[in-house]
């Protein structure tokens, strides 16, 4: 090596150096007041606000402007498995969760990256290597990526202090310093042979870790929880089962089927939290074998599709709110809790797959309205009680086919609504789509059970007129359409509000749209190398705006199956998880 | 020269015979995953391109999970009994894995069927099952 080029080695090193020093003197700890209202450009709640309502007040980017935006960055993300980013901001820099526990910051606006973590790879804070989970090392070392066990899904992650908390797709939940990438602890949470990991991360209140797990479509010794752990040292508060055991009050709603065959409640999306009331609000997945009559119990199945309300301290279960008694469709109603108040009732607003919004006191988890986007057609639901009956030949037998809207893939999915204070409407990302249906036995044994075998031929909804997207606002306060924007392929991201009275959103087809909350315009759109997908964001750094979309494959089958099957003739390559940053030219 | 009605007449009459033809003889040639269809050899190298390319997501050991089906047992069966094993190979081949179908050599996905009718306690027999057979082979109980 010559020394013109040693010596700008060197001049790099201490660069970087300098720039990391810089950095940590100016590295503003993320506080719970900062999380409970955060700066204008954070982004510091996967949904930017605990209420969940995917909203930035940024202002910059506008309806009349937002024709000019502009693609200023992008960045090429992690492909070993399913794309399903929710990114956080904080002062300018972007923390960017990637499949299999790989998290990257990078400077918002120049896209420079400042650290990647990367388990088993990257070492502690005090310099040792991270050999305490050899667990890890051979689920996620680079070279035996093609080899992992468990999909690898990483959503959301936590900020807090100055550190980034995330949780594993072999059921551990780690924090890591936010100004170097290195490791600061790591936890194992449960034992990830059994089927247990997380696809979602925690959400932070009072220096408390809040997070759900899943895994737990196959019969085992035990069941999916909700846990509480000390964001300074990783030690595990509660525990909060999902599924209420034999003996305990609730327990009887699964018939007598032991613990072990009492599967499914995974908390698989990250909830919300309202520092009026106190309380945590958490989804929970559907039973499992999907369809009762496999599962073998009528029962309603505590607490299986409902919004728990939970004490962050201790994990007490406040109140319950179970949305499907009994599901047996592959229902899920575990999504993204919108905390809104209306008509001075402190409100909960939840959409699952079948597309019904629900509205609970998010105070006594009381019903107060369910609206139905009417596409599907399995039950009824009594809007002055949200009592659910279920239409006469809709509940599935073994063996006996049925006509289902919609198809198990769900009109709605993990691309959360966002909400707009502005317009008061709900931004609501959907698939059209139906199937006919034949549910199918499984093995009650240890080890067995799982979703359920289905025969299986999806159809375009009847409604769709041949689109399978539907980007719909729908008005809190009527429960009206205020407009909708059908695609080709399913609405594929999730929604972001903002108060320049801009809505984003994308879809399969690699497009990103640009739209007027108010009325539906699709004022700008551009397209991605592949599927937009993901969640994403709006922020500040160096005093401009930025919206930054996520683009990926994988994530379930609105991103392969239903495109596979319904609309054969629109491709898009297989690959090429990213990112991307637009923002509006140089004045 | 030929009218249009004529020319399809004989197009026709040509497609009809040869099937009259072609019929007796598939009918004779086809056998069930029971008649060891398969080798050990090939199983053992479809257990390691399973563990690389698919066991992620459908499990160590064939059961499924989540969203992603069961690939053995009653489960299985529920799914792929009656069909031929050509169906079989077709759906993994061209829709698996989700995000990136048709990826392997086609020489793996023939060895991951193969394996997959082991861990079915289908037996195996001398010879590997080759392309081009699997069409006539039909996934069935226990006669
Ligand atoms: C990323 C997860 C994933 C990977 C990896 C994967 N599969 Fe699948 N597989 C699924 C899902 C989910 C389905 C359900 C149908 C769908 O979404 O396409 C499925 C369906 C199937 C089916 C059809 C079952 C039925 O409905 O009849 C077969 C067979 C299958 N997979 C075999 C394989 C094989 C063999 C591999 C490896 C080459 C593989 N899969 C890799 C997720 C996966």
């Amino acid at each position: 090596m010559s020394f013109r080029c040693f010596a700008s080695v060197c001049l790099a090193v201490l660069a970087t150096y300098i720039n990391l020093v810089a950095r940590a003197e100016d590295f503003k700890p993320v506080t719970e007041e900062m999380l409970r209202n955060p700066p204008p450009g954070d982004w510091l709640n996967w949904r930017r606000t605990d209420n969940a309502w995917g909203y930035s007040p940024l202002e910059q980017i506008t309806r009349d402007n937002v024709g000019q935006l502009q693609l200023v960055w992008s960045w090429a993300m992690e492909e070993t498995a399913a794309q399903e980013t929710a990114p956080l901001v904080h002062d300018g820099i972007i923390y960017l969760p990637n499949s299999h526990g790989v998290i990257q910051a990078l400077d918002g606006a120049s896209g420079d990256l400042i650290w990647e973590y990367r388990p088993a790879v990257t070492k502690r804070v005090d310099g040792s290597a991270t050999l305490a989970s050899t667990n890890q090392i051979t689920r996620t070392a680079p070279e035996l990526s093609g080899a992992v066990s468990g999909p690898g899904v990483q959503k959301n992650i936590a900020i807090y202090g100055k550190r980034i908390f995330a949780a594993t797709g072999n059921a551990h939940i780690v924090a890591i310093d936010a100004l170097t990438g290195k490791l600061i602890w790591d936890v194992e949470v449960a034992d990830s042979s059994l089927g247990y990991r997380y696809t979602a991360g925690p959400i932070v209140v009072k220096g408390i870790l809040i997070t759900g797990i899943s895994g737990c479509s196959r019969y085992k010794d035990d069941v999916c929880f909700i846990t509480g752990h000390d964001a300074a040292t990783g030690t595990e508060l509660w525990r909060t089962s999902t599924v209420a055991r034999p003996g305990e009050q609730g327990g009887d709603t699964w018939g007598d089927l032991p613990l072990r065959f009492r599967a499914g409640s995974d908390a698989w999306i990250a909830g919300s939290y309202d520092p009026g009331t106190g309380l945590v609000y958490w989804g929970t997945a559907q039973a499992k074998p999907w369809a009762s009559a496999v599962r073998g119990t009528k029962g309603n199945a505590l607490y299986t599709n409902s919004t728990l309300a939970l004490n962050p301290e201790t994990g007490k279960i406040v109140w319950f709110y179970q949305h499907l008694p009994g599901e047996t469709h592959d229902m899920d109603e575990v999504f993204e809790n919108v905390l809104v108040d209306l008509d001075g009732r402190k409100s909960l607003f939840k959409m699952g797959k079948i597309g019904i919004l629900w509205q609970l006191d998010r105070t006594t988890g009381e019903f107060i309205n369910a609206t139905d986007l009417g596409y599907q057609n399995l039950l009824t639901v009594d809007s002055s009680n949200g009592k659910v009956t279920y239409h006469e030949g809709m509940v599935p037998e073994i063996g006996v086919q049925i006509d289902m809207c919609p198809s198990t893939s769900g009109m709605k999915s993990w691309r959360a609504i966002a909400y707009s204070p502005r317009t008061k409407a709900m931004y609501i990302p959907l698939t059209l789509n139906c199937e006919l249906a034949t549910f199918g036995p499984t093995e009650r044994i240890l080890g067995g059970g799982g979703a359920g075998p289905v025969r299986r031929k999806n159809h375009m909804h009847p409604r769709s007129n041949g689109m399978l997207g539907e980007f719909v606002a729908m008005s809190v306060e009527s429960g009206k359409i205020l407009w909708r924007h059908r695609t080709a392929t399913p609405s594929n991201t999730a929604a972001l509000t903002t108060a320049g009275g801009v809505v984003f959103g994308g879809d399969w087809d690699r497009h990103v749209y640009a739209y007027d909350e108010s009325t539906g315009e699709v004022l700008w759109q551009t397209r991605l190398i592949t599927s937009a997908q993901g969640f994403p964001i709006s922020y500040l750094a160096g005093g401009k705006q930025y919206v930054a979309v996520p683009a990926g494959v994988g994530g379930a089958s609105w991103s392969t199956l239903i495109p596979r099957d319904l609309v054969p003739d629109i491709k898009r390559p297989n690959h090429g998880n990213s990112f991307y940053v637009f923002a509006l030219p140089e004045k | 020269m030929k009218t249009l009605a004529t020319k399809t007449m004989i197009l026709i009459l040509g497609l009809v015979c040869t099937s009259a033809v072609n019929v007796p003889t598939f009918a004779q040639s086809k056998s069930s995953v029971w008649d060891g269809v398969y080798s050990e050899e090939q199983a053992k190298r479809g257990v390691t391109v399973y563990q690389e390319a698919c066991a992620a997501c459908h499990g160590v050991d064939l059961r499924g999970d989540s969203n992603s089906p069961s690939l053995i047992g009653v489960s299985f069966m529920f799914l792929w009994e009656d069909r031929s094993l050509g169906e079989l190979l077709t759906k993994i081949q061209t829709e698996m894995p989700p995000a990136n179908p048709d990826s392997l050599p086609n020489e793996s996905y023939v060895d991951i069927l193969a394996y997959v009718m082991q861990v079915n306690s289908f037996p195996a027999g001398e010879d590997e099952l080759v392309p081009g057979k699997y069409h006539q082979i039909l996934i069935t109980g226990k006669p």
